[in-house]
């Protein structure tokens, strides 16, 4: 068919006067590639519509679900990958082979790899600490403490924390109202001590404390990073009517080792 | 480059890092959702079938192969077809419904459509959208969600890209019709 003969068709479509042969004859053509869906004006308009209506998001109970279901798969797998482990004999050569293997692998990687898989990869890893970060602090909203826990465990799965995340903890630190969860949160923080306003926030953490396990682990964390600007409040603590014996016995202990 | 990176993505999922698997379940909860709420109306089924979906990629993504750009979003998408298939296989809902109960879903349909359509003339599409065969509003919500690449719908169809096309405009021909007599009525 020629073109004039096409854009005729066309026209006579788009102006409401095609008959049913004509019709039949445009399905034909737009199955051929002749005609594009686009130049038939009044049904492109319709399609631009459907393309840009808004749809309803799935509510967050979908992202519980499906975050249960990937923990369990991965749970599965690593259950059918367990397996006994030979002597080191026999392991020892075929241990070394494989590591002069990686070794070179690694290197010819390295010099092979194009800029733009780097970035990537780069870009790979950054979005999965971003939902890392972001499961973790969604978690901790959770009103069942075993979730809780679960958000706090994710940050050992992270290589560097935001302030967001350090900042989510000392909150689980001071305000959760389950004792686990508090105590889970101080063994999380621990890998950033190093970081002063980490070390000042555990010190003014001590104050909101009322459990004796918290506050025990917390006077011990102080003696372990010899933190000796935690001393007024551990004797602040010593002063307090409330504070149980057993605690100030060892709160005690922990300031001597401190001065 | 999303297409290829999601096929990249499912790749290792397939070898084993399921970490990369909730990279897939962000891009892709959405579009799915839109296209099971699009066919049956209901939000908690609705999640419950992208539920499914995911787990059956986890499932069989041993079977996952990948030959060219789009391989991923028209794997995922023949598998939300067969979930959601199998759902009413398993419900024996009657593929088609007479005029009362179509009118009771549009009226339900009406009390979320505020959630759903920002505009009257949105909300009319998807009153005319609602009132086509299940076949027909299919091909329009795939062509939505896969972004009219007819080649990919075609792989999830079985059939060619012009047979796509095709139905495309097919569908779109009887929207037309439906729309304009909602138009009269309102």
């Amino acid at each position: 068919m020629e073109k004039t003969q096409i854009e005729e068709l066309v026209t006579k479509y788009n102006e409401g006067v095609a008959d049913p042969k004509e019709i039949k004859l445009i399905e034909q053509l737009i199955e051929s590639g002749e005609i594009d869906l686009t130049q038939l004006r009044e049904l492109s308009g319709l399609d631009e519509q459907i393309h840009k209506m808004k749809m309803l998001s799935p509510s967050l109970n979908l992202d519980d679900r499906f975050y249960a279901a990937l923990a369990n798969e991965k749970k599965h797998i690593k259950k059918e990958t367990s397996f006994s482990i030979p002597s080191l004999s026999f392991l020892f050569p075929r241990l070394a082979m494989a590591a002069v293997l990686i070794l070179s692998g690694f290197s010819v990687g390295y010099f092979l790899q194009s800029p733009a898989q780097k970035s990537e990869v780069a870009e790979l890893s950054q979005e999965v600490s971003d939902l890392k970060e972001m499961m973790m602090l969604s978690l901790l909203e959770k009103e069942s403490a075993t979730q809780r826990l679960k958000a706090v465990s994710l940050t050992s799965e992270m290589n560097e924390v935001s302030d967001k995340v350090t900042n989510a903890l000392f909150l689980a630190l001071n305000q959760d109202e389950n004792i686990n969860v508090r105590l889970a949160a101080l063994e999380a923080i621990k890998p950033y001590v190093s970081k002063s306003s980490v070390r000042t926030k555990l010190i003014e953490s001590i104050d909101s404390q009322t459990s004796p396990l918290v506050q025990v682990a917390l006077a011990e964390l102080m003696v372990s990073i010899q933190e000796k600007k935690s001393v007024n409040a551990l004797k602040q603590l010593l002063e307090n009517e409330s504070t149980p014996r057993e605690v100030k016995d060892k709160i005690s202990e922990s300031i001597k080792i401190l001065i | 480059m999303e297409a290829l990176s999601d096929n990249v993505l499912m790749m290792r999922v397939k070898e084993g890092d399921l970490d990369k698997m909730s990279l897939l379940f962000e891009r892709y909860k959405r579009p799915l959702y839109g296209f099971f709420y699009g066919l049956n109306k209901e939000q908690e089924l609705s999640e419950d079938l992208v539920q499914n979906t995911f787990l059956r990629i986890l499932k069989y993504r041993h079977l996952f192969r990948t030959q060219g750009d789009g391989d991923f979003r028209a794997w995922m998408f023949h598998i939300a077809r067969n979930v959601n298939n199998d759902h009413h296989r398993k419900k024996r809902v009657k593929a088609t419904e007479d005029l009362e109960n179509w009118q009771e879903r549009v009226g339900h349909h009406e009390n979320q459509s505020s959630e759903m359509q920002h505009t009257e003339e949105h909300h009319m599409l998807s009153m005319a959208m609602d009132r086509l065969p299940e076949d027909k509003r299919e091909v329009l919500l795939l062509s939505k969600f896969e972004e009219k690449k007819y080649s990919e719908i075609g792989a999830v169809l079985g059939c060619t890209e012009g047979a796509v096309k095709v139905k495309v405009f097919r569908a779109l021909q009887e929207l037309k019709v439906i729309y304009k007599q909602l138009e009269k009525s309102h």
